[in-house]
């Protein structure tokens, strides 16, 4: 049951050294790791590149002529050089670690910031599963960036320069000689480049895929026991499941490609240095010895020393072409992962938000118009008035845009024409936090989140003490109900919530609310799912915590919302009317319809 | 430590791209190999050569030539033909551990279609997430990168370490002899990074789950304003993460650096010892050449051997991960039978002294990092008894109501009969055959179950009421659409039926949900029907026609009907109030309200709403309404 996915092709060079760009800005405040790494990798390198240069000597001056004397020092300078090396690749190696995990933190961070600032309407159609995908999975990809990234490319980089000049030095025919590989490697990568990135392109989109399929499948997985849809939920899994090996076999195959031409390239190149360094080798032994020293000619140390250091130009250029592979595996993530940061579904926030003054609690709604699909209007030119410490009710059928009221009032969405005022400022005007501080609702899906009882109540409000949330919920009477759990109020809420009753997680959700005081309280249909006792209760508490307070109650039986100040009743998205209960139902309308169809005696 | 069965099943399914690319590997290694010999026996004709500098003949040189061009030549035949076999070995092995990844994953989604639902409460769904796709990326490298390397590795060894000491083999053992302590040494690493990786996907995975609690409590975090705490406590979790990941890595850091010093520790010895003795003639410059590049040839996997033995581990630790899930019991699983499976019949149902008691948590079988520690052995940590001793006789065609306060064990019951709780045998009986001895498959035919919190898929209306029969008619899917009252809200719908649902379509308001779970259930042909609170959301007028078609449906079946509100079960043959997990009061709601106690009392509370409404009809005028 999922959809079909974009598979994009990524765009060329110039978006990767945009990336890259962005990517920067987010390893930039742990630069000094990077940098510190970048110095210890080159003082490695050189401690390498000294090697071969010892060998070379060892060969030159004291086995070849044999020559014992010096030899020590020399062989005790190798092992320095060697020692040198390794302290310093290790040191390197964890420095970039740090760095790395450094700047994963950050975009992790940066990530979830955005996702909590997203408009609700983003989260109305982007599948969870991939969200999550994109926090978890797709950062972890540029782990591999960092770890294997910048700054060993970096290095690399100059190591190779480093080689090319000791190597022109040596000997600049061989040099040139061996060098005319390198624009091959050139074009075989390009060429390969496209292909790698498409691949990686492709197996990202179906991994979103599978994640929010899997996603998706775990959670209604009681369900699809209960229907018996088993077979065909395996069918379809598989299907994503398959799909993203398919994608990852064909990374699998360019990948190959790219390393057996290296390879290949990098054996040629010794055959190149054998036979044409063997020729120049040759030549020079015909001469006489000074001359062969005077026109610098290539001995067989030269030749030794050149092999070694193909070696180790082949070594990175090899391992280039590997990472390059990662690398496109990364930069394909990063650009998922920054698409998501691009997503400007953020309702605007007012630059200079109006204070508002104290509290009074006072909602206008003027004109308003609204529809998640703007094309479908769920509330049509709605206007209405809740007078500070007035309690009013909305009723309608399911599906007459309830609701949505309550989802305008704390602007999870804005609204299309016409504007909605609290305590006579634009909801658009507020800052949104203070707003949301100023709106309680007690929302119709109760959400709970791990912790225990009080740890949800008091939920993300250090301000409210722990007594302070045991008042509200003892007000609620929610003491009663604790005092059931072996736990009490530091009872485990577990996925959810599922080890509480849907009443028991209405109370809490309510008792979150009252632990804020908040000058307006929204209560969504609270109450369905509480037993009428404790809905008694419940409606008693309300009573005295709701005393001068602003409220507005959607309730379905209109038994709980009779001594509200006011009714408003709703109608295919339309106030159709308002008032008294007894006035209403004195105008035998809407609402007495609705009422005798309540109370009516069943035949 | 998890069984390694199920990997090792599935690696054996791959058996011959295994086989096909260890000698791939062996070949290209073999070849590779032979390289240096060809180099060093052009090397070595030189050296000797530049002894006699300048006082070498013409034929001599183009003799030097010769040998030089030849071994130029056996280097390209020799990178020609390790090509192909290089690109071999690396797409069958490579190819294989996508394979095995891909297999194991459908495996672990096998195991999550018969885990029952208990599992998924204990483990939440962003836990699961991050085992099945992040650990497997780790598995991923274990059955495929980490295999290579390792069989290029013994190759390596098993080739050059023969050579080496048929050239030298005082000088070759002396070369080789740090090598087992340090294997020794680099083992104690090993089980340190393997362990510290587990902890490290654990963290991965708690950050998972709180993306997945943050994004599907977006609304609540949002009307509360806690984004500040809400992040808070993800930052927590991805600190962690970090930290484990830096131990990992200074860990691994330790293990590569001491594999770099064992092959710098050998070279340095054959240049130490070998150097004087090529001085003094004892040794030719081609053996020393040799020994030195055989020992290079030896120092790159060493130094990669760090690596690879930290990914290894790694591996399997997620491995060890995946392999928790595979071993998890389902708590609900057909019976072993030997006979023919019993049928359901009429549907008859007989409770007899059901009591259901859940095990203390810490005796849960939990997934490791799912049972929060300072839980084990807390107040909560104890049995509870949810059901007590409930015996009961509901005749096939009968409703039973349940009533009874918040949390007294109406759902729980409700999820007993619809078999997605486990229960002991010989307590239930579904047509006098205990309903454990059904195949589960067989009671769900026959159930139709609708949960007090509807769970929308990802697809249109009308393939979401076609759930439990993706092939019904149109018609009928339109008329169970009608029945559960639906049909009012089809216009507010953009497509009507085909519009699509949940994540990547409409949200529906919470009545509607309940309503569609409800048609859910009408196109299936049930013999037992159980709703849980199931019109909570939906308004009463509506819920009233709701229960109006109901009835007839209802009629035919044997219906359990829970509720808050009395007036949906008055009609009911039965009526039973559950406390605390036990009946406390059972009839018809006539004798209930005679009998006077909770019910009756719950009744006159509920009725004095309808009582003041039937007063404000009598003050009215007379009239028709409109």
């Amino acid at each position: 049951m999922s959809g079909p996915d974009r598979e994009r092709r990524e765009g060329g060079l110039r978006d990767d050294a945009r990336l890259a760009v962005r990517l920067w800005h987010f390893v930039r405040p742990h630069q000094a790791w990077l940098w510190g790494s970048l110095v210890l990798l080159l003082l490695a390198s050189a401690a390498g590149l000294a090697q071969p240069w010892l060998l070379r000597l060892v060969l030159d001056q004291h086995l070849a002529p044999g020559k014992l004397e010096g030899l020590g020092a020399l062989v005790a300078t190798f092992v320095g050089a060697l020692v040198l090396e390794l302290v310093l690749r290790s040191a390197q190696g964890l420095l970039l670690e740090v760095a790395g995990q450094n700047a994963l933190l950050d975009l992790r961070r940066a990530v979830f910031r955005h996702l909590q600032r997203l408009a609700t309407a983003f989260f109305d159609r982007t599948p969870t599963g991939k969200l999550i995908g994109r926090v978890t999975t797709d950062v972890e990809a540029l782990q591999e960036l960092f770890a294997s990234g910048v700054v060993t490319i970096l290095a690399d980089l100059l190591t190779l320069t480093a080689i090319v000049g000791i190597l022109l030095w040596m000997s600049w025919q061989l040099t040139l000689v061996t060098l005319l590989v390198v624009p091959v490697l050139l074009a075989v990568t390009i060429f390969i480049r496209r292909h790698v990135r498409d691949a990686y392109g492709v197996m990202i989109g179906r991994r979103s895929r599978l994640n929010a399929s899997l996603h998706e499948k775990s959670s209604g997985m009681s369900l699809i026991q209960a229907f018996r849809r088993e077979a065909d939920m395996r069918a379809d899994f598989g299907e994503d499941n398959a799909g993203l090996r398919d994608a990852e076999l064909r990374t699998v195959l360019w990948e190959s490609v790219l390393s057996t031409a290296t390879d290949l390239l990098s054996s040629l190149t010794s055959a190149l240095i054998v036979w044409y360094g063997g020729g120049l080798a040759i030549e020079a032994l015909g001469l006489e010895q000074a001359a062969a020293e005077l026109r610098g000619a290539v001995t067989v140390g030269v030749l030794f020393a050149f092999l070694q250091y193909m070696d180790r130009f082949f070594g990175p250029l090899n391992d280039l072409s590997l990472k390059y592979t990662v690398m496109q595996s990364a930069l394909t993530a990063a650009s998922r992962i920054f698409e998501l940061l691009d997503q400007d579904q953020v309702l605007p926030e007012a630059a200079q938000p109006v204070d508002p003054g104290p509290p009074r609690g006072e909602i206008r709604f003027e004109g308003v118009t609204f529809g998640y699909d703007p094309a479908q209007p769920v509330l049509r030119e709605l206007s209405f008035r809740v007078r500070p410490g007035e309690s009013v009710a909305i009723v309608g059928a399911t599906g007459a845009g309830k609701t949505t009221i309550l989802k305008l009032l704390s602007r999870l969405y804005d609204v299309q024409t016409g504007r909605i005022l609290l305590d006579g400022v634009d909801l658009r005007e507020y800052a949104l936090h203070d707003l949301r501080r100023r709106v309680g609702i007690v929302p119709q899906d109760v959400f709970l989140f791990r912790g225990d009882v009080l740890e949800n109540i008091r939920l993300g409000h250090p301000e409210v003490s722990e007594e302070e949330a045991r008042a509200a919920a003892d007000q609620l009477h929610l003491d009663e109900v604790v005092a059931r759990l072996p736990g009490g109020y530091r009872e485990l809420v577990r996925e959810r919530g599922a080890n509480l009753s849907a009443g028991e997680r209405q109370l809490i959700a309510f008792a979150r609310v009252l632990a804020l005081e908040p000058g307006v309280l929204a209560l969504d249909e609270a109450t369905s799912n509480v037993d009428t006792r404790l809905e008694e209760l419940l409606q008693e508490a309300v009573a005295t915590v709701m005393g001068g307070r602003t409220s507005l109650v959607i309730a379905h039986r209109l038994s709980t919302i009779r001594d509200v100040d006011r009714i408003l009743v709703f109608a295919k998205g339309r106030l159709v009317e308002e008032g008294s209960h007894d006035e209403l139902l004195a105008r035998r309308g809407a609402y007495w319809r609705l009422h005798s169809m309540q109370f009516s005696e069943p035949a | 430590m998890p069984s390694k069965r199920p990997l090792l099943e599935i690696l054996h399914r791959y058996r011959w791209r295994y086989a096909l690319g260890a000698v791939c590997v062996v070949a290209t290694t073999a070849l590779r190999l032979t390289i240096p010999r060809f180099l060093w026996s052009g090397l070595d004709a030189l050296s000797v050569a530049q002894h006699a500098q300048g006082t070498l003949s013409a034929a001599e040189l183009s003799r030097l030539e010769g040998v030089v061009a030849r071994a130029a030549l056996w280097i390209v035949l020799a990178a020609l033909l390790q090509a192909p076999v290089r690109t071999a070995s690396r797409l069958a092995v490579l190819g294989a551990s996508r394979r095995v990844a891909h297999d194991l994953l459908q495996r672990v989604f096998d195991v999550l279609l018969r885990l029952s639902p208990s599992f998924f409460l204990r483990n939440p769904t962003g836990q699961l997430m991050s085992r099945c796709i992040n650990d497997r990326n780790f598995v991923r490298g274990l059955s495929g990168p980490v295999f290579m390397y390792m069989a290029e590795t013994i190759t390596l060894y098993a080739i050059a370490v023969p050579l080496l000491l048929s050239i030298d083999a005082r000088l070759g053992g002396l070369a080789l002899l740090p090598y087992p302590v340090f294997l020794v040494l680099a083992r104690v690493i090993a089980r340190g990074i393997q362990e510290e990786a587990r902890l490290a996907q654990e963290a991965l995975s708690d950050v998972s789950e709180k993306v997945d609690e943050s994004l599907s409590g977006e609304l609540v975090i949002k009307t509360l304003a806690i984004e500040d705490s809400d992040y808070a406590r993800f930052d927590e979790r991805c600190r962690a993460y970090r930290r484990h990941n830096l131990r990992v890595a200074w860990l691994r850091a330790l293990l590569t650096g001491s594999m770099m010093a064992l092959a710098g520790l050998s070279t340095t010895l054959v240049v130490w010892i070998g150097g004087p003795r090529v001085v003094r003639g004892e040794m030719s410059i081609e053996d020393f050449g040799l020994l030195l590049t055989y020992l290079a040839w030896l120092a790159g996997p060493t130094r990669t051997l760090g690596f690879v033995i930290s990914s290894m581990r790694r591996g399997l630790a997620a491995y060890g991960r995946i392999a928790e899930i595979l071993e998890a019991e389902p708590e609900l699983a057909d019976p072993p039978r030997v006979g023919p499976a019993p049928t359901v019949g009429a549907g008859a149902l007989s409770l007899r002294g059901l009591t259901l008691t859940y095990p203390p948590l810490s005796e849960q079988p939990h997934l490791s990092g799912s049972l929060p520690e300072h839980l084990v052995g807390s107040a909560q940590d104890r049995p509870r008894t949810v059901l007590r001793d409930v015996t009961l006789e509901v005749p096939a065609g009968t409703t039973l109501g349940v009533v009874g306060h918040t949390g007294a064990g109406k759902t729980t019951l409700a999820r007993v009969l619809a078999r997605q709780l486990a229960i002991e045998p010989g307590q239930v009986f579904l047509d006098d055959v205990d309903l454990c001895d059904y195949d589960l498959a067989e009671v769900r035919r026959h159930t139709g179950f609708v949960p007090q919190e509807a769970f929308l898929f990802s697809a249109t209306l009308a393939e979401n009421v076609a759930l439990g029969r993706p092939d019904a008619p149109r018609e009928e899917v339109a008329a169970a659409v009608r029945a559960a009252q639906l049909q009012q809200d089809l216009d507010q719908l953009p497509q009507g039926l085909d519009t699509l649902l949940g994540e990547r379509g409409v949200n529906l308001s919470g009545g509607q949900r309940q309503r569609t779970a409800l048609a859910r259930v009408l196109l299936l042909d049930p013999r037992l029907l159980i709703l849980d609170d199931t019109l909570s959301a939906v308004d009463p007028p509506t819920a009233d026609a709701i229960l109006a078609h109901l009835r007839p449906f209802a009629a035919r079946r044997t219906t359990l009907l829970v509720a808050h509100r009395l007036s949906t079960v008055r009609h009911a043959e039965q009526i039973v109030v559950l406390e605390d997990g036990a009946v406390v009061e059972r009839g018809t709601h006539a004798q209930l309200l005679a009998l006077g106690g909770r019910y009756a009392d719950t009744w006159r509370s509920q009725e004095d709403g309808a009582a003041q409404a039937r007063r404000a009809r009598e003050l009215e005028p007379r009239g028709e309404p409109s």
